[in-house]
């Protein structure tokens, strides 16, 4: 191992030179976005807001839980993620935002289907699906706030 | 004026290791943050298949709902990580370029 690094040392050496002399920069993740981590948090909100009215004002023994009440807000929340989605995708170098925004977009989708089949969702499962996203979306500013790390030199 | 190539890899190393060691509790505190979550979201789990709001089939889909809130995660440390290793390759390239720089000043 150590014979190898010896080898190759001058080659490593002659890159990080070659990279110097040009002023160059490596690049393993894009800068962080303001409005990116802004609608992250926003539409996180929407989302904790939509499952805690859910159980707040309506009850699983009544039709007033019925999907078709809240079908408006699956779809403003779907083209939400999708935006969100859309944004992360278009940018160089950002495969692992996009993977989180990608999954949870796949959960949502599944669950209002859930929802929509059998037209009932449980106090419980409303409590699990909030939880659920609740950490994709902590997932989610994790990885837009690490971007800040390139932007902020160690002291 | 010569290069002291063993002294600019010292240093280099030394900008390396202070930017790793530098955010290593950060990376630490969201390993932590993640781990407590999950277990929240498992023992929710369990409770609702105890409870019957769970038959065996959705208990089964919600435990690999769960596997890709866990890639999701690990998703969100690799960004960390990467951004990390951003940061010491190019503090290792600038004390590269400093050093280069003085060299070439003394020999003009």
């Amino acid at each position: 191992m150590k014979k190898q690094l010896t080898r190759y040392l001058p080659i490593i050496l002659f890159c990080l030179v070659l990279l110097a002399i040009n002023g160059c920069r490596i690049t393993f993740v894009p800068a962080y976005d303001t409005q990116v981590a802004t609608q992250i948090d926003e539409t996180a909100k929407t989302v904790d807001k939509f499952y805690l009215s859910m159980l707040e004002t309506t009850t699983v023994e009544d039709s007033t839980r019925s999907y078709a009440l809240f079908m408006d807000q699956y779809v403003s929340i779907e083209a939400e993620l999708n935006s969100l989605f859309i944004k992360n995708k278009i940018r160089p170098l950002n495969q692992n935002s996009t993977r989180i925004c990608e999954i949870t977009l796949q959960l949502w989708q599944k669950y209002k289907e859930e929802h929509k089949k059998k037209n009932k969702l449980s106090n419980g499962l409303i409590k699990l699906n909030q939880k659920t996203f609740s950490d994709l979306f902590y997932a989610m500013q994790v990885a837009e706030s690490g971007k800040k790390i390139i932007d902020n030199p160690p002291k | 004026m010569s290069l002291d190539i063993n002294k600019v890899i010292a240093d280099m190393l030394a900008a390396i290791k202070g930017t790793v060691v530098d955010k290593h509790e950060k990376v630490e505190s969201i390993a932590k943050q993640f781990l407590i979550q999950n277990k929240e979201t498992l023992l929710l789990i369990a409770e609702l298949r105890i409870s019957g709001e769970l038959d065996d089939e959705d208990f089964k889909s919600r435990m690999e709902d769960q596997k890709l809130v866990l890639e999701a995660q690990f998703n969100a440390l690799q960004v960390i990580s990467k951004a990390i290793a951003q940061q010491a390759a190019n503090a290792a390239i600038d004390v590269l370029e400093k050093a280069i720089i003085t060299v070439v000043k003394g020999v003009l």
